[in-house]
């Protein structure tokens, strides 16, 4: 395949046409005095054409097949529905079977006994953070001493 | 003007395979070694000297970046940043290549990074055609035969040919570029591209055979 020898000299003839564009006059005067004012300035050349980052070389893959960014999307989508149908079936506090923790083990003795011992709280527990809404259990009372003045 | 335009169509309108040929004689050159030591004396910092070397070869820079972009404006930043890039760097050129090659490469490369980061807003600026087109062979025997291109006039075919330019991939858009408007060899294009010969062949061979089928009725 040897391009020299195919027939394209009318296309060779069209090419021509663009040996004869040319910029406005005295433009290559002008050029190597603006090239060199830049260098003096400190410019570094790098404002066009540099190297793009790694981030809008993965933006150019979405520009050239958008084919690439539904599939980006739709992955996305199905991490955040798989996140959370798993955080529903997964308990908040989930304790260790072979090792269970006493719930009373760090509370001095005898205030265990007290029948003034609370439960740090009466809610049921949150099995998940999309199930926390408030509940209907009703909270025992405890009964309260007031203290008021002497002579009351 | 006439300057300019003279002197650019000078310095493009060589035909495929003159570089070649003055490829081996430049070794001998005085301008080729005028160019090392104007290289040397830019590498320690003297601006006159790297002045000089602008000057030889901003026409051909400025015209490849032109025929890629085919935008004046563009072709204006890109070539100015091409050569400050290139006096940046000036300390890590080794000499393995001429200076007009290595400096070639660094703009053929902002080039292409260019045009993948505009990809969807391209839009054409074009230069005016100098008065001695008219006067050249090949555009005398294109406009002379009776077929569109009679009608269409030269403004109306530079839109044709530039849009059709534009459809090619950047790599098929530099080889027609270098070979068929610069008059580059394919042994020059392959250094610039950094590709071997066999590629630049058969990307000018695809290049063209795209070009001519989106200017079909425009050709013979």
């Amino acid at each position: 395949m040897n391009p020299d020898s195919e027939n394209f000299d009318s296309l060779r003839q069209l090419l021509a046409l663009k040996r004869h564009e040319v910029p406005p006059p005295g433009y290559f005067n002008r050029l190597p005095r603006d090239i060199m004012a830049r260098i003096k300035a400190g410019d570094t050349g790098d404002e066009l054409g540099a190297n793009p980052s790694w981030f809008q070389r993965f933006l150019s893959v979405f520009d050239l097949k958008p084919v690439f960014a539904g599939a980006f999307g739709t992955a996305v989508c199905a991490f955040l529905v798989s996140g959370v149908i798993s955080s529903e079936h997964t308990p908040a506090f989930a304790a260790d079977s072979s090792t269970p923790v006493d719930p009373l083990a760090n509370f001095p003795s005898g205030m265990t006994d007290s029948k003034e011992f609370v439960s740090a709280s009466n809610s049921a527990p949150i099995i998940s953070l999309f199930d926390n809404q408030p509940s209907l259990q009703t909270t025992p009372v405890v009964d309260r001493q007031f203290y008021y003045p002497s002579g009351n | 003007m006439r300057e300019a335009t003279l002197t650019m169509t000078e310095s493009i309108s060589g035909k495929p395979g003159d570089a070649v040929n003055r490829a081996p004689a430049a070794q001998a050159d005085p301008a080729a070694i005028q160019e090392s030591e104007l290289v040397q004396r830019a590498r320690k910092g003297d601006l006159g000297a790297y002045d000089q070397l602008i000057q030889r070869y901003q026409e051909r820079i400025y015209a490849t970046i032109y025929h890629m972009t085919s935008n004046h404006e563009d072709a204006n930043d890109l070539t100015q940043e091409a050569f400050i890039k290139g006096y940046q760097a000036l300390k890590s050129f080794k000499g393995g290549s001429s200076f007009y090659t290595w400096v070639y490469r660094i703009a053929v490369n902002k080039t292409i990074n260019f045009l993948k980061q505009r990809k969807n807003r391209s839009q054409m600026s074009l230069n005016d055609i100098d008065f001695n087109a008219e006067h050249d062979p090949d555009l005398v025997a294109l406009i002379s035969d009776k077929n569109p291109r009679r009608e269409a006039g030269l403004t109306e075919l530079q839109e044709k040919l530039n849009e059709g330019m534009q459809k090619l991939s950047e790599p098929h858009r530099l080889v027609v570029t270098l070979h068929d408007v610069q008059g580059l060899s394919h042994e020059e294009i392959a250094k610039i591209m950094g590709c071997n010969i066999g590629t630049v062949r058969s990307r000018l061979f695809y290049a063209r055979q795209q070009l001519q089928g989106f200017l079909a009725d425009y050709l013979k």
